[in-house]
């Protein structure tokens, strides 16, 4: 349990880090790189969710991962779809690189957590990412993206992370 | 002869009672009002609506996720899933709390008056 509070600790910590360092050395995010963060991180959330559908039993857990499948898929979609109009390639970069590199630690964290405490390990770190992404896209993906339509997709998905977080949260709650 | 009158009057008088009902359950559903709930945002537009008894209220979802409207309480009804800009329409009778079972934090009341 330590070990996963760790790491989301780290994560949201990082991300903090990066937008302050971004602010204060390079005070913009390229369009390409905005859409690089966004991608990356719904992927890490499908990745999450693909483990959980592998180790849980617990029907909310399930129901819950399954709909950051879907809903994290939508997204990619929408912005891929985006990226291709607007003649735009997401670009690698700092905060896409930390975002995965935190993402393999959780990952092995997840992997190895035995059944009886996966389903809190993972609810947990759902309210945790999402409590980071949601800041690191007010705080810095939507005060960076130049383009109009770019910021448009960002604020839909604003939303949708609230939703999650709010279900995350209720689902925690009946964990406990 | 009278009793030919009588009987033309009778059936009259039950003509005139068929006129009278058919018109006044054809103005009935012509009252019938169509209200539309507009899914955005992940949230139910207005989440709460007033409405008289037996009007119709058409759910719209306009968001890129997948929604449903599902009766809150006991599941009674549901829409099933309703892609991006698909709607689904339902009889209203009674005081409705709802939500979308899939983003269970989206909630809506329809009140009728």
């Amino acid at each position: 349990m330590k070990t996963i509070k760790l790491i989301t600790s780290f994560l949201v910590l990082t991300i903090l880090l990066i937008t302050t360092g971004f602010s204060q050395e390079n005070p913009t995010l390229t369009d390409p790189e905005v859409a690089s963060v966004a991608v990356v991180a719904n992927q890490i959330d499908i990745s999450y969710a693909e483990i959980a559908m592998k180790k849980s039993k617990n029907k909310e857990i399930l129901d819950f991962a399954k709909r950051m499948i879907t809903d994290h898929n939508a997204v990619i979609e929408q912005a891929v779809t985006l990226v291709t109009k607007l003649s735009v390639t997401p670009k690698d970069n700092a905060v896409s690189q930390s975002l995965l590199e935190n993402a393999e630690k959780t990952k092995k964290t997840l992997r190895k957590a035995n059944r009886k405490n996966f389903d809190k390990l993972y609810i947990e770190n759902e309210v945790a990412y999402h409590k980071a992404v949601i800041a690191a896209i007010k705080d810095l993906l939507i005060p960076e993206s130049d383009n109009a339509e770019l910021k448009g997709l960002l604020e839909t998905v604003l939303p949708a992370l609230e939703a999650h977080l709010g279900h995350a949260e209720m689902v925690q709650m009946k964990l406990k | 002869m009278i009793s030919a009158l009588l009987k033309f009057f009778n059936n009259g008088f039950l003509i005139f009672i068929f006129c009278v009902g058919f018109s006044q359950s054809v103005l009935s559903q012509k009252l019938k009002t169509k209200h539309l709930i507009e899914i955005k945002n992940m949230k139910f537009v207005p989440s709460e609506l007033t409405i008289h008894k037996g009007d119709t209220v058409v759910w719209i979802n306009h968001d890129i996720f997948p929604h449903d409207v599902t009766e809150l309480k006991n599941k009674e009804w549901t829409s099933s899933t309703l892609q991006q800009e698909k709607s689904w329409h339902k009889v209203i009778t009674k005081n409705e709390d709802y939500y979308c079972s899939l983003h269970i934090v989206m909630k809506g009341r329809v009140i009728v008056n």
